[in-house]
C-alpha cells in the first residue's frame, strides 16, 4: 500500500495499491471510473508530493467508518433540577470511502448536523459521544485541519475579490518556503476547480456592495477549505438557500472533488431531483436513527421492498423525506381538524398510515435488511485494515507570515469598506467643524477658562464615543475570525496584532484630520509640541475606545447588547473623568479609586488641561483684578496635579491601548478554551448526577482533543410544530 | 354584508363540477360558480429604457386565467418574470413599467383594489411578541367595520384561525430574536390569515414556500387549496422550487422562462406536454424540477463552467467522456435551445388553443362581484385605540424595547447618584449641580438610541400595513406616542427619583415633579427624533451613526458645553439652540435647582452667592420667564417633532413611486455593469429581492442575530 508521487505513475500505482478502494467503487457501480477515481489530480499532487517524498507515506486517502455511534445531549434544565439528557443519535453505523460523495439526509431535527459534527469531532461541549469513529482503521482525531469542515453560513470578507480571498487564505496557511509561483498556481487551480473563473475578480459583497451570488459564495467557502487539499471534506448543508442551478453546480463540484479521491460527506436538506442524482451514498436519518444507509441509487428499491414505493413522477428524495418526516403527521392533524369536507381524496398510500408508523416500519426493516449487514461487514473490514495516519494539516505558515498576511488583508478590507472607517471619518469631520465653529477662536477671556475645559471634555468624551459606529464591522470581523480559527488557519495572537496594526493608519488619519481642524479653529495653546500632544492624545483615546469595543465584540456577539454596554461603560468613564465632577469631589471609594484611574478619559483630560492651560494667562472677572495664570486654574479650578508631566498622562493612555489589546486577546482565549471546558464540565456533572447514563463511562475521554463548536444544541424537534 | 356569505357562495359549486356538462371547458365550469375569475390576454410588460438604454421586456405575450376553486402556480427560474406577472395581475407594478394587454375580472376591466384582492408578500412582517390570536384580532379590529360587535369579531377571528389551521398555536407567541416562537410555516399561514380576514375573493401570494421545510411548505399550500375549494376563492401564487408533494397540490401551472410562457394549463397535463415536445420527465423525478431544469438558462452556464474545471481534472481523456455520460441526457441540447423549442411548440399547441378558448368562455360568463369597500372600514377612533393597545402590548412584552433601557437608566441613575451624592451648597457644588444637570439631559437621553432596532422593526410593520391601507398616518403617530408614554414616564420617574433623592436637590415635591417632567420631556423629544431618523434611513448602522451625531451636536449647543451667550450668533445660537430641546431643558433645570439657594463664595469671607446671581452672571441666562415656560417649550418641541414625523411619513409616501422608479433604473444600471454568471438576472430587476430566499432556514431556528441589514 505505498505510492511514490509523480506523474502518470500515480494512477497505475494507486489502482494497484488501493485495490480495495477500486473494488468497492466498482461495486458502487461507477463504470470505468477506476483511473479517475484513485488517482490524484495534478493539483492535489503538488501538495502531497512533498510529503510523500519526505516521509514514507502510503495511500493518502481517507477511509472513515463509524460504529454504534450514540450522541447524548445534556440540556440546560431551565427550570433547575439539573437538566435532562436526550439521545440525539442512536447506534449509527456507516462508512465513507475515498472517491464517493455521501449525503446525510433527514427532516429537520433528525440529527444530520449532529452526525456530521460527531464525525468531524466538532460536537458542542454539552454533547457526549459513545461509539467509535475510525479513520483508516484507527481512532480518529480529526480536529484542526486533517479534515476540512465547511459550515452553513459563508462568513467571508465582503470587500475582497474572490481571487484575493483565496490567495490570502493560501498565504496564511501554505508553508513559507513554498515558492510564490507555486502558491499562485495552487490558487488559480483551486479557482478553476471550483468553477469560479468568471467571478474571480468580482468582490464577494456585503451590505452596501453588491457582489457574487449565493451559489458562488458557497463555492468560495468550499474553495477555501480545499485549498490545503484535505482528504476528508465535511459540509453542512452546502445547498441550502441556493436556487436549483446553483445547488446543482455546488453538488456537481463536490462530486468532482470526490472523484479526485477525496472522501466527501455532506448533510443536505431538500435536494432537487438533479442534485439527488449526484449522490453516491445516502445516509437517511429520522429521529436520530438510521432509516437507510447504502447506495443512493438503491434507496428507491429499499423503500419499495419496505412497502413504500416511490410513485412515478416524484423526486425520490422528496418521497423519502415525506415518509420519514414526522412533522407531516402534525400538519395533517392540524389540517384535518379544520377541513370541512375534503380529505377523502387519497391517491397517496401515506395518507392511510401515520408517518410515525412508517418511520417505525422502515427502521425495523432496515435493521434486518441486507443493507444493514453489508454496512456492518464493511465497517468491520475497514476497522481491521490499519492505514496511514493522516496528520493534522492546520496552518503551515510561520507566525510572521500569518501576521503579515492578516494585516495586509485586514488593511485592504478596511480601506474598501465604506462603513468601517470612511463613514466615521466623514462624521468626525462634520462634528469637528461644529465644535470648531462653536468654540471658534476661544481666546483668554475669563469665560474662556470653562470653555476650554468644556471643549477638551467634549472632544475626548464625545468624539471618541463615535467609535461605537464601528461595532458592526467589528462583529463581522469576529465572525470571519471565528470561522478561520475553528479551521486552524492562524493563531489568536496573529489576529490581535494584525488587527491593531491595520487599524493604525486609519485612526491616525482620522485623528490627525479632525484634531488639526479642531486645534486650529479653536486656537488652543500655540506651539507645535502642544499641537502634537493634542493630536497624539486624541489618537490614543480613539484607539483605546476601539480596543475596548473590540474586547466587547469578542464576548458579546449580539449587536444591540454590545452597543448598549459599550455606551454605558463609556458614559460611566466620562462621568468620573474629572470634568463632570471635579477630581477631589468624586466619592473616594469605588468612583475615585479605582474607577477614575481606569477611565481613559481621566488621563486624557488631565494631560490635555495641562497641555492647554499651562503658560497661558487669563483675564479676571473684572478688568481691575489681576490676571489669572493657567497654573492657578489647573490647581484650583480643575484640581489637577501640576507636578506630574503631561507626557506621563499620554504614556498611561498608550499603555492602556496595550492593556485593552491584551484583554481582547485574553477574552478570545477564554471564550475559546475555558468556556467550552466549563460547559462540558457542568454537563458531565449533570450526566454523572443522573447516574445510570453516566455510568457507561462516557465523558472521560470526551473532553480531550475536541475542536470547539459554534453550535449549541437545542433540541427542538418537538418545538417546531405544536403537538398534534 | 360579506362575512359568511362568501362561504355559502362558494359552497354551491363544490362537487357539482360534473353537473355542468355543457360544451364548456373544465376550467370555465369553475368560473360559472361565481366568485372572481381573472383572465389575462396578450399581457406584455415593458420597462422603457430612457437615456440610451434598450427597452426591456419583462413579460411578453402571456395568456391565462385563474378561476374560483383552483390554485394557479406561477413557476420559473429566478428572473423569469414571475413577480412581474404577479404584480401586473394584482395592479402593483411599478409606475415606470408599461403594461399592454387585457386583464379582466369576471369579463370586465376593473381596477383591482384592496377588498377585492389580497396580496401576501414574501416577507412575513409580524410583531414577534404578540400571540397568533392577538395578531389576528388586532388586525380584525383595525379593518372590520366598527359596527360589528365584539362577539362577531371574535367569531370572524376564530373562523379564520380554523380555516388556516392555526387553532393549536393560537396562543403561542410569534417569536422574535430573543423569543422562540411559532415555526416558519405557521408564520406564513398567519400572514395569509391576516389577508383573508376581509374575505377577499382573489388571493395573490409571492413565493409563500420559500425558506420553509417540506412539511411546512406542504401545510401552507394544502391550506391554500382548502381556501380555494371550500371558500370558492381564486388563488394565484408564484412558487420557487416546489417539492414533489407541494407541486402535486397545484391545479393550474403557468411556467415562465425569460418572460415568455412555456406552458399554461392544467398542472397534471404539463408532463404530457413536455413529453410531446421531446423532453419527457424521467419517472424518478419531480416534474417541477424537470421543468425548471429544462428552462433555466443558468444550467448552460453551469455546464460551461463545469466543463472548464473538468478539463483540468481529467487525467485521461476517458474521464471527460465519463463525465459527459455522467452528467445529464439533457446536455445534448443547451438549455436555451430547449427553451426555444418549448416556447415555439407551446405557441402552436392545442394547450395554447385550449387556454384561449377557456378565456373566451370565461369572459362570456356574467359574474357578479360585490363591491367591497377598500382599505379599513373601522372608524378612526377604533383604529387609534386598537393600534395603541397593540403597540402597548408589544412594548410591554419586548424586552429590548423599554425594559432593557429601564434597567440601564436605573443603573446610570445609581451611578450618577453616588457620584454626586449629597452635593451640598459649597462653591464647588455650583459647578457640580450644573454638570449633573448637563449629564442628565445629555447622556441619559442618549441611551434612547438603544431602542433603535425596535423602531426600525416597527417602521417596517407600519410601511406594510400602511400600503395595505389598514390605518392612517396620524392614527399611527398618535398611538405610538400614547403607548410609549407610560414607559417613558416610568423611565424618567424612576431615574429622576433615584438621582433626585441621592444627590439631594432641593426638597419639595413641585421641584421634584419639575425635574421628572423635564427628563420625561427630554426623553420623549429624543425618542421622536429617533423615530424621524428611523423613517429616513435605510438601515440600522446609518441610523445609529446619524442619531449619535445629531444628539452630539444637540448636546453641544444646549448651553452646557458652551454657555448660551457665547455660542456664535449665526446658525448655532439662532436657530439651532432654540430648536434643540437641551437648551430649554437646561434652562429650566438650572432655574428649578438654583433659584432661592445660597452658595458659599469662592473665597471665605466674601458675601454668599445667590442662585439668581449664578444664573444671570455665571450662566448668562435671563430670568425673564419662569421655568414652567421652559418646560412647556419642551412639550411644544415634542409636538413639533411629532408633526415633522408625520410630514416625513406623508412625504415618503408621496415620494415612494418616484423612489421606486429611480431604484429600478439604478438596479438595471448596476446589473448591466456586472459581468458575471448571472447576466440573465437583468430581467428580474423589477423584483426587489429573490435569487435567494431572504430567510434561510437558520432564521426559523432563531439562529440569526438581530442585525437588520
Amino acid at each position: 500500500m505505498k505510492k511514490q508521487g509523480g506523474g502518470g505513475g500515480v494512477a497505475a500505482a494507486a489502482v494497484a495499491a488501493a485495490g480495495m478502494v477500486k473494488a468497492e467503487l466498482e461495486d458502487v457501480g461507477i463504470k470505468a471510473a477506476g483511473g479517475a477515481v484513485a488517482a490524484l489530480s495534478p493539483l492535489s499532487e503538488t501538495l502531497w508530493r512533498e510529503k510523500a517524498a519526505a516521509e514514507f507515506l502510503g495511500d493518502v486517502s481517507a477511509r472513515l467508518a463509524w460504529r454504534d455511534l450514540t450522541v447524548t445531549v445534556v440540556l440546560g434544565g431551565g427550570g433547575g433540577g439539573g437538566g435532562t439528557t436526550q439521545d440525539v443519535l442512536q447506534g449509527l453505523t456507516g462508512h465513507a470511502e475515498p472517491g464517493t460523495l455521501t449525503a446525510l439526509m433527514g427532516p429537520s431535527g433528525s440529527g444530520k448536523s449532529t452526525l456530521l459534527d460527531a464525525l468531524a469531532g466538532r460536537l458542542a461541549a454539552n454533547a457526549f459521544l459513545d461509539g467509535t469513529v475510525l479513520l483508516n482503521g484507527r481512532k480518529a482525531n480529526l480536529s484542526f485541519g486533517a479534515a476540512a469542515y465547511v459550515t452553513q453560513d459563508d462568513n467571508l470578507i465582503g470587500t475582497l475579490t474572490v481571487r484575493e480571498t483565496i490567495s490570502y487564505s493560501a498565504r496564511l496557511r501554505l508553508p513559507d518556503k513554498m515558492p510564490m509561483e507555486e502558491k499562485r498556481a495552487l490558487v488559480e487551480g483551486t479557482i478553476v476547480e471550483m468553477g469560479l473563473q468568471d467571478c474571480a475578480d468580482t468582490v464577494v459583497g456585503n451590505w452596501h456592495l453588491r457582489g457574487i451570488s449565493g451559489g458562488e459564495k458557497r463555492r468560495v467557502s468550499i474553495a477555501l477549505e480545499i485549498l490545503m487539499r484535505p482528504r476528508l471534506l465535511f459540509l453542512d448543508e452546502p445547498t441550502s438557500g441556493l436556487d436549483s442551478a446553483s445547488a446543482f453546480f455546488v453538488t456537481q463540484t463536490l462530486r468532482g472533488l470526490a472523484r479526485d479521491g477525496r472522501t466527501v460527506i455532506a448533510s443536505i436538506h431538500q435536494p432537487s431531483s438533479e442534485v439527488f442524482e449526484l449522490f453516491d451514498r445516502l445516509y437517511l436519518l429520522s429521529g436520530g436513527k438510521t432509516v437507510y444507509f447504502g447506495l443512493a441509487s438503491e434507496a428507491c428499491q429499499f423503500f419499495a421492498q419496505a412497502g413504500f414505493p416511490c410513485p412515478p413522477l416524484r423526486n425520490p428524495s422528496d418521497h423519502f423525506l415525506r415518509c420519514i418526516n414526522a412533522d407531516f403527521d402534525k400538519v395533517k392533524a392540524t389540517l384535518k381538524g379544520s377541513m370541512k369536507r375534503r380529505f377523502e381524496r387519497s391517491d397517496d398510500p401515506l395518507d392511510r398510515i401515520m408517518t410515525s408508523e412508517a418511520i417505525r416500519r422502515l427502521i425495523t426493516y432496515y435493521k434486518n435488511s441486507q443493507y444493514y449487514f453489508a454496512a456492518q461487514q464493511k465497517v468491520n473490514e475497514m476497522a481491521r485494515v490499519k492505514g496511514t495516519v493522516l496528520d493534522a494539516g492546520g496552518s503551515q505558515a510561520s507566525f510572521w507570515m500569518q501576521a503579515f498576511t492578516l494585516t495586509k488583508r485586514s488593511f485592504i478590507n478596511m480601506s474598501r469598506d465604506f462603513g468601517y472607517y470612511w463613514l466615521r471619518l466623514i462624521i468626525y469631520i462634520v462634528v469637528t467643524v461644529c465644535i470648531g465653529t462653536i468654540y471658534l477662536n476661544v481666546g483668554t477671556r475669563y469665560s474662556s477658562i470653562l470653555a476650554r475645559g468644556a471643549c477638551a471634555s467634549f472632544v475626548f468624551g464625545f468624539v471618541t464615543f463615535m467609535s461605537i459606529g464601528g461595532f458592526p464591522s467589528f462583529v463581522e470581523d469576529m465572525k470571519v475570525f471565528q470561522r478561520e480559527r475553528l479551521n486552524g488557519h492562524y493563531g489568536v495572537l496573529a489576529f490581535v496584532i494584525s488587527n491593531t496594526i491595520s487599524a493604525m493608519p486609519f485612526l491616525i488619519l482620522i485623528t490627525f484630520i479632525s484634531g488639526t481642524m479642531c486645534y486650529f479653529m479653536v486656537r488652543l495653546h500655540p506651539g507645535f509640541t502642544h499641537y502634537l500632544f493634542f493630536v497624539l492624545c486624541l489618537y490614543a483615546s480613539v484607539t483605546v475606545v476601539e480596543s475596548l469595543m473590540m474586547a466587547i465584540a469578542s464576548v458579546i456577539p449580539n449587536f444591540l447588547m454590545g452597543i448598549i454596554i459599550g455606551a454605558g461603560i463609556q458614559g460611566i468613564f466620562m462621568l468620573v473623568s474629572g470634568y463632570f465632577r471635579l477630581p477631589h469631589d468624586i466619592p473616594k471609594p469605588f468612583w475615585r479609586y479605582p474607577m477614575s484611574y481606569i477611565s481613559f478619559h481621566y488621563w486624557a483630560l488631565q494631560g490635555q488641561y495641562q497641555n492647554d492651560l499651562k503658560g497661558l494667562v487669563f483675564d479676571n472677572q473684572d478688568d481691575e483684578l489681576p490676571k489669572i495664570p493657567g497654573e492657578y486654574i489647573l490647581e484650583n479650578v480643575f484640581q489637577i496635579d501640576v507636578s506630574r508631566s503631561k507626557w506621563l498622562d499620554l504614556a498611561v493612555l498608550f499603555s492602556m491601548i496595550f492593556i485593552y489589546r491584551l484583554l481582547f486577546f485574553a477574552m478570545i482565549k477564554v471564550s475559546e478554551d475555558v468556556t467550552p471546558w466549563v460547559r462540558g464540565y457542568v454537563a458531565r456533572r449533570r450526566v454523572q448526577g443522573k447516574g445510570a447514563r453516566g455510568a457507561r463511562g462516557r465523558g472521560a475521554d470526551l473532553a480531550a482533543a475536541r475542536s470547539p463548536s459554534l453550535r449549541a444544541y437545542v433540541v427542538d424537534a418537538a418545538d417546531d410544530l405544536p403537538p398534534a | 354584508m360579506e362575512y359568511g356569505g362568501g362561504r355559502e357562495g362558494g359552497g354551491g359549486m363544490n362537487g357539482n363540477g360534473t353537473a355542468y356538462a355543457g360544451a364548456l371547458s373544465p376550467a370555465a365550469r369553475y368560473a360559472e360558480s361565481g366568485g372572481a375569475s381573472l383572465t389575462w390576454e396578450n399581457l406584455t410588460a415593458v420597462l422603457p429604457g430612457g437615456g440610451g438604454r434598450a427597452t426591456k421586456k419583462l413579460v411578453q405575450g402571456l395568456y391565462g386565467y385563474a378561476v374560483p376553486g383552483r390554485v394557479v402556480a406561477i413557476m420559473g427560474p429566478s428572473g423569469s418574470g414571475k413577480s412581474t406577472l404577479l404584480d401586473a395581475l394584482s395592479g402593483r407594478l411599478a409606475r415606470n413599467v408599461l403594461l399592454t394587454g387585457k386583464v379582466l375580472l369576471n369579463g370586465k376591466k376593473r381596477r383591482l383594489d384592496y377588498g377585492v384582492l389580497a396580496y401576501v408578500t414574501q416577507e412575513n412582517v409580524l410583531l414577534g411578541t404578540l400571540t397568533v390570536r392577538e395578531t389576528v384580532t388586532y388586525s380584525a379590529l383595525l379593518r372590520l367595520p366598527s359596527t360589528m360587535s365584539k362577539a362577531e369579531v371574535r367569531r370572524v377571528v376564530d373562523d379564520t384561525l380554523d380555516e388556516m389551521g392555526l387553532r393549536e398555536c393560537a396562543d403561542r407567541n410569534i417569536g422574535n430574536w430573543h423569543l422562540r416562537g411559532i415555526s416558519g410555516g405557521e408564520k406564513k399561514r398567519l400572514s395569509i390569515a391576516l389577508e383573508i380576514l376581509t374575505r377577499p375573493r382573489l388571493l395573490f401570494l409571492d413565493e409563500p414556500t420559500s425558506g420553509l421545510d417540506s412539511a411546512s411548505a406542504f401545510s401552507v399550500i394544502e391550506t391554500l387549496r382548502q381556501l380555494a375549494v371550500d371558500g370558492g376563492r381564486t388563488i394565484v401564487s408564484s412558487v420557487h422550487q416546489p417539492s414533489s408533494e407541494v407541486f402535486a397540490l397545484f391545479d393550474d401551472l403557468c411556467l415562465l422562462s425569460s418572460g415568455e410562457c412555456v406552458y399554461f394549463g392544467d398542472a397534471k397535463l404539463a408532463p404530457q406536454f413536455f413529453a410531446e415536445t421531446g423532453f419527457p420527465c424521467p419517472s424518478r423525478r419531480n416534474p417541477s424540477d424537470h421543468f425548471l431544469r429544462c428552462v433555466n438558462a443558468d444550467f448552460d452556464d453551469v455546464a460551461a463552467a463545469m466543463k472548464g474545471s473538468m478539463k483540468l481534472r481529467a487525467v485521461c481523456p476517458a474521464a471527460e467522456e465519463m463525465f459527459e455520460a455522467d452528467f445529464d441526457p439533457l446536455l445534448k441540447y443547451s438549455t436555451s435551445e430547449i427553451r426555444e423549442r418549448l416556447v415555439d411548440k407551446y405557441r402552436i399547441s392545442e394547450y395554447a388553443m385550449m387556454v384561449r378558448n377557456t378565456i373566451h368562455e370565461i369572459s362570456k360568463i356574467e359574474g357578479v362581484i360585490e363591491e367591497v369597500v377598500m382599505g379599513s372600514q373601522a372608524s378612526w377612533c377604533k383604529q387609534l385605540t386598537t393600534l395603541t393597545r397593540r403597540s402597548f402590548t408589544n412594548m410591554s412584552r419586548d424586552f429590548g424595547y423599554y425594559w432593557l433601557r429601564i434597567v440601564i437608566y436605573v443603573l446610570m441613575a445609581v451611578c450618577l447618584g453616588t457620584i454626586y451624592y449629597d452635593v451640598g451648597t459649597s462653591y464647588a457644588a455650583i459647578q457640580a449641580r450644573a454638570s449633573c444637570g448637563g449629564f442628565v439631559s445629555g447622556f441619559m437621553t442618549f441611551m434612547s438610541i438603544g431602542g433603535f432596532p425596535s423602531f426600525i422593526e416597527e417602521m417596517k410593520m407600519f410601511t406594510l400595513e400602511r400600503q395595505n391601507g389598514h390605518y392612517g398616518v396620524a392614527a399611527y403617530i398618535i398611538s405610538n406616542f400614547l403607548s410609549s408614554m407610560p414607559f417613558l414616564l416610568a423611565v424618567s420617574w424612576a431615574s429622576a427619583s433615584i438621582t433626585y433623592w441621592m444627590v439631594k436637590f432641593r426638597p419639595g415635591f413641585s421641584y421634584f415633579a419639575f425635574f421628572a417632567l423635564n427628563l420625561y420631556g427630554g426623553v420623549s423629544v429624543i425618542e421622536s427624533l429617533m423615530m424621524i431618523i428611523s423613517a429616513l434611513v435605510p438601515n440600522f448602522l446609518m441610523g445609529l451613526i446619524l442619531g449619535a451625531g445629531v444628539i452630539g451636536i444637540m448636546m453641544l449647543t444646549s448651553g452646557f458645553f458652551r454657555l448660551l451667550p457665547e455660542l456664535p450668533k449665526i446658525f448655532w445660537r439662532y436657530p439651532v439652540s432654540y430648536i434643540v430641546y437641551g437648551s430649554w431643558g437646561l434652562k429650566g433645570a438650572y432655574k428649578n435647582d438654583l433659584i432661592g439657594l445660597e452658595f458659599e463664595p469662592m473665597m471665605p469671607g466674601q458675601p454668599k452667592l445667590t442662585g439668581e446671581y449664578i444664573i444671570t452672571k455665571m450662566m448668562g441666562l435671563s430670568l425673564n420667564h419662569s421655568k414652567w415656560l421652559d418646560l412647556s417649550m419642551i412639550f411644544v418641541l415634542l409636538f413639533a417633532y411629532r408633526l415633522i414625523f408625520f410630514l416625513v411619513l406623508k412625504a415618503k409616501e408621496a415620494a415612494a413611486p418616484y423612489i421606486r422608479v429611480a431604484y429600478t433604473r439604478f438596479t438595471i444600471k448596476r446589473l448591466e455593469r456586472r459581468a458575471s454568471f448571472r447576466k440573465t438576472l437583468a430581467m428580474s430587476s423589477m423584483s426587489k429581492r429573490h435569487n435567494q430566499p431572504p430567510h434561510p432556514m437558520a432564521v426559523q431556528e432563531g439562529l440569526n442575530s438581530p442585525m437588520p441589514y
